[in-house]
């Protein structure tokens, strides 16, 4: 109670006494946006916009980002940090104005180390800038969030990112071996380091997924990964999606573990093709999208292993792709989803439950009837490997009654998931959006834990406020409105 | 520790369960301090009762199974009370489909393995105290051994947990699905701080399908400089060994079943392991190209049977505590290093050890920059003090650190087991106090003297 008193306050003197003199000072005029017609582009991120920030900041070092910081804990300004604002539950955005301080200008990679396996890189690089990077030593950075030609390090490291690949490689969590962050008192500390582990409590790990609630992260060692020698890359054409789930189970049963396993939905395919022209079947139900990476032989094996359980579990057409041309088009469908789905809907609200691998086919069933129940189109894209989903709920903003119906049906999901024995977010964050559902999940004394945790590293809530943890103000409900597609 | 308080704690889990003789509490000793009483709580609320209790009457906790890790940590301020997890054994929730369980604390490894297999699964770990550790202290320790070259440490492993903490609370952390990113990762805070937050009462554990077969093999080679530049085309090859351990002499010897100074006199050559698995033609693939490797660096290799190899890997993983019982005073290392700095720190070691005249052995998880090394004293000697510490300063150059997992007590009070802290420690004194406020578990024994 007592720490959102606090972030009220901050943000209540916020508005009147912004420091702008002195941040231009920190950071050099030229890296200071105060105006609000700049100030409007960094009101939004993926998700949602709330507020105006009252100035955007644009460090380019370590010391400046822990001046700017120094300056918002002397006045109790909010501060946000923000990368390629790409985040899909408003990490990013300001709730009630304060200071953005965007890591876009800090986006070099400081050492690229094959024979140690890792890479050190500031917050602001490209994901995939940085296994293109090291891809000329043969080596690759392994989390790729669909998102990974614009989304950053920075922002990754914040919300424990995800993607396709992690079913085999893990998240981010387990690629990072160290951090620089500042905390909201302009300290910088490291945590973890160069090595695969250090003395003490894992601080490292702490920081990774705390989604800029415990300070800003100015540099990063990951670990990069080999690159396989071969990849399949496999199709599977379903009529029935039933089949298509059931296979999934199938697939873990066998022993196998894919390097991605995806499902695709008819509704999504139908926006896929539309947009891509990449040759996805649009009269099917479901397709799988399979990836096999490794040793050749092994690959070679896996995919004729996988490929008769997919006939098994009734696929009518299993495709391989012949041409790495072939697999760079799928897996472009697939990265550009949620853009095809543009096309078809003036907006879509994108849900990341996670549910028990074994109950996929339960849980589409549940989809099936959240549709019928609330009038609704929803588009099924999902890691089926590891049960992570994102149902594309279809709507239009402008009609609010609409939009009622789309944040009651996207709460029917959570709240099945969590009670499948999953998870409201596998991969893209609580955010803003689904604090009000921690407690679907924790008990009040392990969310009161959480609230100690959080003020070891921001005592007085001056770092991305009102995220995370419930606020208390709504029980229970979502109760931010996605701006769409 | 008072009667009154003493009574307490045997009220909540029963007479029966509150052990007070003198043989049961000596083998809980920690490094000469007997505690007062044992307890073995039958369910997670008598764990969370005892936590309570023990706070509030000012006790100090040490949890605690098979003892395979009571060796590891500086020496306790005080202790007063062993919380033992032995009846938190039970598998609460398994899901061979999902590769998911949920279990007690308290069961062993070997046992956990054993009831997995039956469904072609298992959990690769291969940590020291082997089939004895038990899911609770693996975690706690986040312990690991050679098989994290290829599918991590526990920290990777966790989904969740169940704790009871000092204020006799049950905090769940994370979940029990493989993907969640919901809240705080207090998982991972708990992986790896021995008990020193909470008691873990369930852990939720993402499982691997076992492979088809495994193989393994051993290079023979002259010297560093040739095992340098073997480890380093075996990661640049797509062979993904499941394991791997760069051996010294007296670990060799060692790991082939003899004693470390059976190698003494030897022309003093180092062994390189590895362990394969996979289906037999990718394990004809990986013998092939292994061939090529080795044969360019002019090197021989040698396939193991198939017992005399997990033998030897079983012995590598549990070498310090198998050699200690015929060496009382040996001090086990842990260092972690930069992959790359591997062979070198080896290197070092050995000269050190010669200089000073111990025996040593090194078994370094080449692949990750683990060094694990025995020196073996006749005697206690203090001077080793001055050895660890040139060595520490050493890693620590090279972006690394050393701790010791292993010592006579008297050593502990001449050098610190974990080294000095980083620029976190102001943080890991905060979470510390956050969770244990009075000071309750393990009092003293964990970085920087939480």
């Amino acid at each position: 109670m007592q720490e959102r008193r606090q972030e009220h306050g901050a943000a209540v003197r916020a508005k009147a006494s912004i420091p702008l003199e002195a941040l231009a000072r920190a950071v050099g005029k030229e890296s200071l946006l105060s105006q609000p017609e700049d100030l409007m582009l960094y009101e939004y991120d993926g998700l949602s916009s709330q507020a105006l920030p009252d100035a955007v900041v644009f460090p380019s070092s370590t010391a400046e980002v822990a001046a700017v910081v120094k300056l918002a804990a002397q006045y109790e300004i909010p501060v946000v940090a923000r990368g390629a604002g790409t985040g899909l539950s408003g990490g990013a955005v300001v709730k009630e104005g304060g200071i953005v301080v965007s890591l876009a200008r800090m986006k070099k990679i400081l050492e690229i180390d094959p024979e140690n396996q890792r890479a050190r890189a500031q917050p602001g690089v490209v994901n995939l800038d940085l296994s293109l990077a090291a891809s000329e030593y043969g080596y690759y950075y392994a989390p790729d969030p669909s998102s990974q030609k614009a989304c950053t390090l920075g922002g990754n490291v914040a919300e424990n990112s995800g993607g396709p690949h992690t079913l085999a490689y893990g998240v981010t969590t387990n690629h990072v071996l160290g951090l620089e962050m500042v905390l909201p008192d302009g300290s910088i500390v490291r945590a973890g380091g160069i090595c695969r582990e250090t003395p003490g409590y894992d601080v490292r790990g702490l920081m990774i997924g705390s989604e800029g609630t415990f300070g800003i992260v100015t540099e990063i060692i990951v670990r990069l990964c080999r690159k396989p020698e071969a990849v399949k890359t496999l199709l599977a054409v379903y009529d029935r999606c039933a089949d298509a789930t059931q296979t999934v189970a199938a697939i873990t049963a066998r022993g196998v573990t894919p390097a991605a396993l995806e499902m695709m939905d008819g509704l999504m395919l139908r926006a896929l093709e539309d947009a891509t022209h990449a040759g996805f079947p649009v009269d099917a139900a479901a397709v799988l999208l399979i990836e096999i990476e490794g040793l050749r032989e092994a690959v070679e094996e896996e995919a004729s292993g996988i490929e008769s359980v997919c006939r098994e579990n009734r696929a009518r057409e299993v495709r391989l792709a012949k041409t790495a041309q072939e697999r760079e088009l799928l897996w472009r469908g697939r990265k550009n989803a949620f853009g095809a789905i543009g096309r078809m809907s003036p907006s879509f609200y994108v849900q990341d439950g996670v549910i028990p691998r074994t109950r996929l086919p339960e849980m589409m069933e549940y989809m099936e009837q959240v549709q019928k129940r609330h009038g609704l189109r929803i588009a099924n894209i999902f890691h089926a490997g590891d049960g992570n989903l994102h149902p594309l709920i279809l709507y239009d903003l402008r009609d609010a009654e609409e939009t009622q119906r789309v944040m009651r049906a996207a709460q029917e999901i959570m709240t099945k998931c969590a009670e499948l024995g999953g998870s409201i977010t596998g991969e893209h964050g609580v955010g803003l959006e689904k604090n009000e559902l921690m407690p679907l999940l924790f008990s009040e004394d392990d969310l009161a834990m959480m609230r100690g945790i959080k003020q070891v590293f921001n005592p007085r809530g001056t770092f991305n406020p009102g995220k995370v943890l419930p606020t208390g103000k709504m029980c229970g409900e979502l109760r931010v409105q996605p701006v769409g597609a | 520790m008072s009667h009154v308080s003493l009574h307490g704690l045997s009220v909540i889990v029963s007479e029966d369960n509150c052990l007070t003789d003198a043989a049961t509490l000596t083998t809980f000793s920690v490094d000469g301090l007997v505690p007062q009483c044992a307890v073995f709580p039958r369910s997670e609320d008598e764990v969370a009762r005892v936590l309570k209790r023990a706070a509030e009457c000012g006790l100090a906790v040490i949890p605690c199974r098979n003892t395979t890790k009571l060796g590891v940590g500086g020496i306790p301020r005080r202790y007063d009370v062993t919380l033992s997890l032995k009846n938190l054994s039970e598998i609460r929730r398994f899901e061979p489909a999902d590769l998911t369980v949920s279990a007690g604390p308290g069961i062993e490894l070997a046992d956990f393995q054993r009831l997995l297999q039956p469904h072609r699964l298992w959990l690769p770990l291969d940590p020291p105290g082997a089939g004895r550790a038990t899911l609770g202290g693996i975690v706690a320790a986040n312990a690991s051994g050679p098989l994290r070259l290829k599918y991590g440490a526990p920290r990777d492993f966790v989904l969740g947990m169940r704790v009871a903490t000092p204020d006799g609370k049950i905090i769940k952390t994370g979940g029990q699905v493989v993907k969640n990113v919901a809240g705080y990762d207090l998982s991972r805070l708990l992986t790896g701080s021995y008990g020193t937050l909470g008691v873990i009462v369930e852990i939720s554990l993402k499982l691997f399908p076992l492979s088809a077969a495994r193989t393994s093999w051993k290079a023979r080679v002259p010297d560093l400089n040739v095992a340098h530049e073997l480890r380093r085309k075996i990661l640049q090859s797509p062979l993904g060994p499941t394991r791997m351990a760069l051996l010294d002499g007296g670990a060799a010897a060692f790991a082939g079943g003899n004693a470390p100074e059976s190698s003494d006199g030897a022309e003093g050559g180092f062994e390189i392991w590895m362990e394969f698995s996979g289906s037999d033609r990718v394990l004809a693939r990986c013998a092939q190209t292994l061939g090529e490797l080795a044969q360019a660096a002019g090197v021989a290799t040698e396939a193991l049977a198939e017992g005399i190899a997990s033998a030897g890997w079983d012995r590598i993983a549990d070498a310090s505590f198998l050699l200690s019982e015929h060496c009382e005073n040996l001090i086990a290392l842990r260092v972690t290093l930069p992959i790359a700095s591997s062979e070198s720190f080896v290197e070092l070691i050995e000269n050190e050890a010669k200089k000073h005249g111990v025996r040593a052995a090194c078994f370094c998880q080449n692949g990750v920059g683990i060094v694990r090394a025995c020196l073996m004293p006749k005697d206690f000697d203090l001077g080793l003090a001055t050895v660890i510490t040139r060595l520490r300063a050493q890693a620590a150059e090279r972006g690394g650190a050393l701790v010791i997992e292993r010592c006579p007590s008297e050593m502990k009070k001449h050098v610190d087991v974990w080294g000095s802290v980083g620029s976190d420690f102001a943080l890991m004194h905060k979470l510390k106090e956050l969770w244990d406020p009075k000071g309750t578990l393990s009092p003293g024994r964990f970085v920087g003297g939480l």
